[in-house]
């Protein structure tokens, strides 16, 4: 440009030049500048964001314990994570903490409409700040307290349940409890167990007849579908057939096809998809030592689907789909509950003072309590900035026909801030996923007595800090964070689609 | 008639519920008051109210303060430095990405972005914990005033870059003509026109340094460099325990930032329901 400049207008070349050269000047200053604006926040968030991030990746292949060791060995951490019994047991726990997530997320639910149902203005300010000054108070300090409620003797828990009678009540379910699922034994070693495969495998069954019973029109792409659910319960037992004793090679060509097939999956069947990876994912962990009953199990599902829905039509099929799919999943938990649970006595209730944090059949129990009435300060925020945005119109209508204030609970409150529910469901799964903080505080880094309150945010730091196998947890981790990656990406899938 | 008392009941109904929640959130609170007069053999006997006043121990107080004063300097040092620093940066970044279009800019921006969307790497505690042992941060507070302003520059550059866009573009041309800096058109436009927001984002760092466990669990070793959180977790763990005094330290902990919140309620309550929001 400059040579252009200088050939064509002679007289004023040098004068341009001038001026074009303070302007490269002064346009090198400005970046020079705003380059040094940025360059804090790059480089710290390079270095400290993501470097560990990827180092995490990379040192995952590797056996690592600082600062000396620092081998290759290539897939063989995750080889033992998948093996690793402790690891699969800090996922059941998870799997329990995630359904008493669906609970606890009520009372702040809750709290929320009341919250922002109270008429005067005043009033409601002041509940609110009363709301958040739990949030000024450092968490530790609450969770030392909360472990001072547990303590045998001195423990606020045990004096509430001497001084009001519960601790009799318990002591009685002590006996009654298991005597109850010695009843209940011989109908789930009779019929559940062979017919099912186990428990889980019934509720399962429920689950799959749930979600293929979604399916809305009766077109022929069904059948493809249908053969595409088949494949992907075939993948797992049919790789196991063919090589019992898988090496890395064949380990990974079998995660590759898995995750073809979910590809394939998404792309056939679009958003009604979903569901299905992790139902499968499910039954190979319900079915984990006979892989064939997944199979069977789908086929089972399908074929009655289909049965039904030759029958009845959509609208009329749908109850009779709902009431097995609920029959189904619910005679598994009852029988959960009230066979599966309580089967020992625990005999630590005849003294009045029961070690909730230091008996291994007590810390699930405790851990579950832990933070009654589990109302979240930012949980309550949430729904509130949810809630505030109806309009009170909607209320004068509902209230005009005649809409009772606890039917307005269900069908306009929680109808329309479903979003913020659903936001806060992902933070909490996330959250349950990798928060391991409570674990390590009330239970210490082994996950209590019999590594009951093991979650795999904890088996990665113990298995780190405590055993010193660095790389191994780098390979706990990445796995954890698929599986967040997964879900996250789900979630937000789902959370558009209603939108 | 009948309407009056149905609203009335209503009333009584949503205050009840929401006296039940937060009587059980503030009873741990409340627990640890009462317990902090008491002496372990009157905490066995009494757990639920205060004794008569002349057999309050006061000197569990004492103890405590003996106990959770360090502690309570070295959280103060870490969270006012770590949320200064972030502060900083995180106002010359924002300004930069909000005024002016650079090459490299975007990159920059998502940088920042992507961070956020990378969640639930917990296993990059292992390698950042060497990564500072290697640089030598073991054992020192100033890992944590660093990791402190890392963590909250995500946010932080977010919420100011949309904040710092929607300011007049001619109040900076303006400065400009009369030879402000980049600096200074930071500290004298930008900081008064967005105090409310940065204040809010503030209080969200400086709470999130504060409750910081893990970390400083992981980092310090010397009992005179614990943080509030670890601090109160070692007392815990190695004492016989006297209740008493591990109350009274817990509720002495907890008092700077109860201070805190007094001068600035109101962005408390808007920052955490600011970031209620943005999640």
């Amino acid at each position: 440009m400059s040579q252009i400049n200088e050939n064509s207008s002679m007289p004023s070349s040098l004068d341009n030049r001038r001026r074009m050269r303070t302007k490269f000047i002064q346009k090198g200053k400005l970046l020079l500048a705003l380059y040094g604006l940025v360059l804090p926040t790059s480089i710290s968030l390079l270095i400290f964001s993501y470097y560990p991030k990827i180092d995490v990746f990379l040192m995952s292949f590797f056996r690592w314990q600082p600062p000396s060791v620092r081998e290759f060995i290539g897939l063989r951490n995750f080889v033992e994570a998948f093996s690793d019994p402790v690891f699969w047991q800090s996922f059941q726990l998870v799997g329990i903490l995630l359904v008493a997530n669906l609970i606890k997320l009520w009372p702040g639910i809750l709290a929320a409409i009341a919250l922002n149902r109270i008429k005067s203005d005043r009033l409601r300010y002041f509940t609110q700040v009363c709301f958040v000054v739990p949030m000024i108070i450092p968490s530790m300090i609450f969770l030392l307290i909360w472990k001072s409620f547990y303590d045998p003797d001195f423990g606020l828990v045990n004096r509430f349940l001497n001084a009001s009678g519960g601790m009799e009540f318990l002591n009685w379910m002590d006996t009654a409890m298991p005597a109850l699922s010695l009843k209940l034994a011989p109908l789930q070693t009779q019929f559940v167990d062979p017919v099912f495969g186990s428990v889980g495998g019934l509720i399962l069954l429920g689950a799959f007849i749930f979600a293929a019973s979604r399916r809305k029109e009766l077109d022929r792409n069904r059948w493809g579908d249908y053969a595409t659910l088949m494949a992907g319960a075939l993948i797992l037992p049919l790789a196991q057939l063919i090589n019992p004793s898988p090496n890395t090679l064949y380990v990974l060509s079998i995660i590759g096809l898995v995750v073809a097939w979910m590809l394939w999956c998404a792309k056939r069947m679009g958003s009604a998809w979903i569901a299905w990876p992790f139902l499968l994912l499910a039954g190979v962990a319900v079915f984990h030592a006979e892989l064939w009953r997944l199979p069977v199990c789908l086929l089972a599902t399908l074929v009655l689907v289909e049965v039904i829905r030759s029958r009845k039509d959509e609208y009329e099929a749908r109850p009779y789909f709902r009431i097995l799919s609920l029959f189904l999943i619910g005679t598994g938990i009852f029988i959960i509950f009230l066979g599966n649970i309580w089967t020992q006595p625990i005999e630590q209730f005849k003294e009045g003072t029961p070690a909730w944090l230091g008996n291994k059949d007590l810390v699930i129990p405790a851990i579950l309590f832990w933070g009654f009435p589990w109302v979240g300060t930012v949980g309550v925020l949430i729904y509130l900035s949810g809630l505030q945005n109806i309009s009170q119109d909607v209320y004068e209508a509902a209230r005009l026909d005649g809409v009772s204030p606890i039917g307005m609970i269900f069908k306009i409150e929680l109808p329309l801030i479903m979003t913020q529910v659903r936001i806060n469901l992902i933070f909490m799964t996330i959250g349950t996923l990798t928060m391991y903080e409570i674990f390590l505080i009330l239970l210490g880094p082994d996950g209590g007595p019999g590594g009951k309150g093991m979650v795999p945010g904890l088996y990665m730091f113990s298995s780190a800090f405590s055993e010193g196998r660095f790389g191994y947890a780098c390979a706990l981790g990445m796995v954890l964070f698929v599986i967040i990656l997964l879900l996250t990406i789900v979630y937000q899938k789902y959370v558009k689609v209603d939108k | 008639m009948r309407t009056q008392i149905q609203h009335a009941l209503g009333e009584v109904v949503k205050l009840g519920y929401l006296a039940f929640i937060l009587i059980f959130a503030f009873f741990p609170l409340y627990v640890m008051l009462v317990v902090s007069f008491k002496s372990n053999e009157q905490f066995l006997a009494n757990p639920w109210f205060f004794d008569s006043l002349a057999d309050w121990r006061w000197e569990n107080w004492a103890v405590g303060w003996n106990n959770v004063s360090g502690y309570i300097c070295n959280s103060i040092f870490v969270s006012f430095l770590g949320t200064g620093i972030t502060l900083i940066i995180v106002l010359m970044c924002a300004y930069a990405i909000a005024r002016y279009n650079f090459p490299g800019k975007n990159i920059i921006f998502y940088l920042v972005m992507a961070t956020m969307f990378l969640p639930g790497t917990v296993a990059a505690l292992v390698t950042l914990f060497d990564l500072l042992r290697r640089m030598g941060l073991v054992n020192s507070l100033w890992a944590l005033v660093l990791m402190a302003s890392v963590s909250g520059q995500v946010a932080g550059v977010f919420i100011l870059r949309n904040f710092i866009e929607d300011i007049p573009k001619e109040l900076f041309e303006s400065a400009q003509l009369d030879g402000a800096g980049h600096l200074q058109q930071i500290r004298h436009i930008i900081l008064p026109l967005s105090a409310s927001i940065i204040s809010v984002t503030c209080i969200m760092d400086f709470l999130h340094s504060w409750n910081n466990t893990i970390l400083p669990l992981l980092l310090l070793r010397d009992d005179q460099l614990l943080t509030i959180p670890v601090g109160l977790f070692r007392l815990d763990g190695e004492y016989v325990k006297q209740y008493g005094q591990l109350m009274a330290g817990y509720a002495i902990s907890s008092v700077p930032l109860l201070i805190i919140f007094v001068f600035s309620m109101k962005f408390f309550v808007k920052g955490l329901s600011a970031g209620a929001v943005k999640g």
